[in-house]
Formats: structure tokens, sequence, C-alpha cells
């Protein structure tokens, strides 16, 4: 019953009992006993309420946001460092090709080494002649 | 900028605006600061909870639907890390002999202020409970609130502030005549 009134009490500070329970919460105040811890309870909920609104001093939401801008660079660091790794294994197959082309090319030439064929245009003219002997 | 809604700061925030959250931050640090220092006490640490909420709040913004308001949102992330952080120091103390009482012991017979005592108690209670009352009594959500926050039912909400109601009557009760 005591366990009873004291959530019917607890219920009042928020202000939505019935009638009924009203009723019930009042005949309980007529106990000394229950209203002694009633007050008291009241006296202490009164000096913890917060008063005033709280803070965690000056600059605090430049602190919060420069931890998310170290903690930003930090993914595009890891991300940088990520790709790197392809970076390197890209430019290592480049200069294999190019080392390739190098070795294999009969004349060094820059289209030669960059792997293009390096046409002359004599010979074009020629298979132009020749094509056109034959028709 | 600082006339908008929770909601559209959100929305800008999710989007990369960093000065939107930084209003956010602006708007509810009270609020956060509040829950925490009620569970942990103005320490140092409570400043390091305080940035971490919001940090997991910004981790988060893409699965807020807005569900509950962004000051609930953030009383339960706050709520939660503080337990967290009790969680460590008590392991931290139970490895380094019994420090917290220690600390504790001395203050007590100079301590005069009433509002000192209360909060010396208020600390005392077990997290469980002092989350109840740090959202009930200090941050003055109702029962029905503070359970959805905490994921408690209703009931368990009642009981455990009436324990808690009873330990600081009865810790403080030469005191509140």
């Amino acid at each position: 019953m005591e366990q009873k009134n004291e959530d019917l009490f607890l219920q009042s500070l928020d202000g939505n009992l019935s009638e009924e329970q009203r009723n019930v919460l009042l005949n309980s105040a007529m106990d000394s006993r229950f209203k002694k811890r009633t007050d008291q309870f009241i006296k202490i909920r009164s000096m913890l309420i917060r008063k005033e609104e709280d803070s965690f001093g000056p600059f605090f939401a430049e602190r919060v946001v420069n931890r998310i801008k170290s903690m930003k660079k930090e993914i595009d660091y890891q991300l940088l460092f990520f790709f790197k790794k392809y970076q390197l294994a890209a430019i290592g197959v480049i200069v294999a090709l190019l080392a390739l082309n190098i070795i294999f090319s009969d004349h060094l030439t820059v289209k030669s080494v960059l792997g293009f064929e390096d046409e002359q245009n004599d010979n074009l003219v020629t298979i132009d002649l020749y094509q056109d002997l034959t028709e | 900028m600082a006339e908008q809604s929770d909601e559209m700061l959100v929305e800008s925030s999710r989007a990369g605006d960093l000065a939107a959250f930084k209003i956010l931050v602006l708007r509810h640090e009270g609020k956060v600061a509040g829950v925490v220092r009620s569970m942990l006490g103005v320490t140092p640490e409570a400043e390091d909870v305080g940035q971490e909420v919001f940090i997991r709040f910004y981790e988060a913004l893409r699965k807020f639907r807005g569900d509950s308001s962004v000051g609930t949102y953030l009383t339960r992330i706050a709520i939660n890390l503080s337990l967290n952080e009790i969680k460590r120091r008590k392991r931290r103390f139970s490895i380094f002999s019994n420090e917290e009482e220690g600390w504790h012991k001395g203050e007590t017979d100079d301590r005069k202020d009433m509002n000192e005592m209360i909060t010396y108690e208020f600390n005392r209670l077990e997290p469980d409970f002092r989350s109840v009352a740090t959202l009930r009594l200090v941050e003055g959500y109702t029962t029905e609130e503070t359970a959805t926050i905490l994921g408690i039912p209703f009931g368990t909400v009642l009981s455990r502030l009436a324990r808690a109601q009873k330990k600081l009557r009865t810790a403080l009760e030469v005191h509140l005549k």
C-alpha cells in the first residue's frame, strides 16, 4: 500500500492523476510520516532541478567542429593511402610497358616508346599506289 | 541560419554543412552538459564525453530519421556514453585501489553547503538510478519520456525513482529538517 502511494506521489509530479488517484493521494497525505517523506523529496527535487543553462565552457562548439574536421582529414588521408598503393602499381605497369616497347622496337622514337606504330608516309603512299594498279 | 529548425539544420549537416552542425551543437550544448555533468560530476572527462556525444550524433546523421527530437536523441546518447564512462571508471578504480571512495571521504565532514551535499549523495547513486533521477529530477522529463529515452518500462522508472529518492532522503535526513 505504501509503495503504491509512493508511486502515485511520483506520478503526481507529472501532473496527470485521475480524480480518484488524486483523492487517494490526498488521503495518504493525512499520514504525517508519508507527508514528511514527500516534503523531504520535494525539497531535494527543488535543489536538484537544473535552474540555469549548463555549459562545457567557451568555444565548446568550435572544439567539436574541429574534431570532426580532423576526423574527416584522417579519413581522407586513409583513402589517399589506400589509393596510393594502386597508383604505385599502375605506375609500375606503365614503366614496364614502356621498357618492353623500348626493348622490342627496331628504332627509338617517342612514338615507338609509347607503343604507337611508327608508320612511314612513303609506305602509305606505296600501298595506295599498289591498290590503284590492281583495280 | 540560427533561426532554422533542428530538422533543417540536420538536413544541411547531412549535406556536409559544418556551420549548420555547429548551430546544433550550440543549441543543445546546455542539455547535453546538464545530463553528462549530472551523471559524471564536473570532471575533465565530462567534456570529453560531451564532445563524443555530438560526434556520435554527427556520425549517425544519415540514420537519424527524426522519430524523436534532436534533444531527446542527444540525451539518449549522453546517458549511454555516461554509463559507459562510469563502467570504465569502476574498472579503473577497481584496478588502482579504492581511490574513488577515498576521494570523497575526506570531504564529507567539511561540507557545509546543502547543494554540495545533495550533489555528493546524488553521485553516489547506482548508475541505473542516477540515470533515471537525472532525467526525471534534474532535467525535468516526465516519467513517460524518461522511460522512452532509457528504453525501460514506465513502472521501472517509478520503482528506480522511488529507490533513488529513498536513498537520497535517508542520506540527507539530518540536513533536511
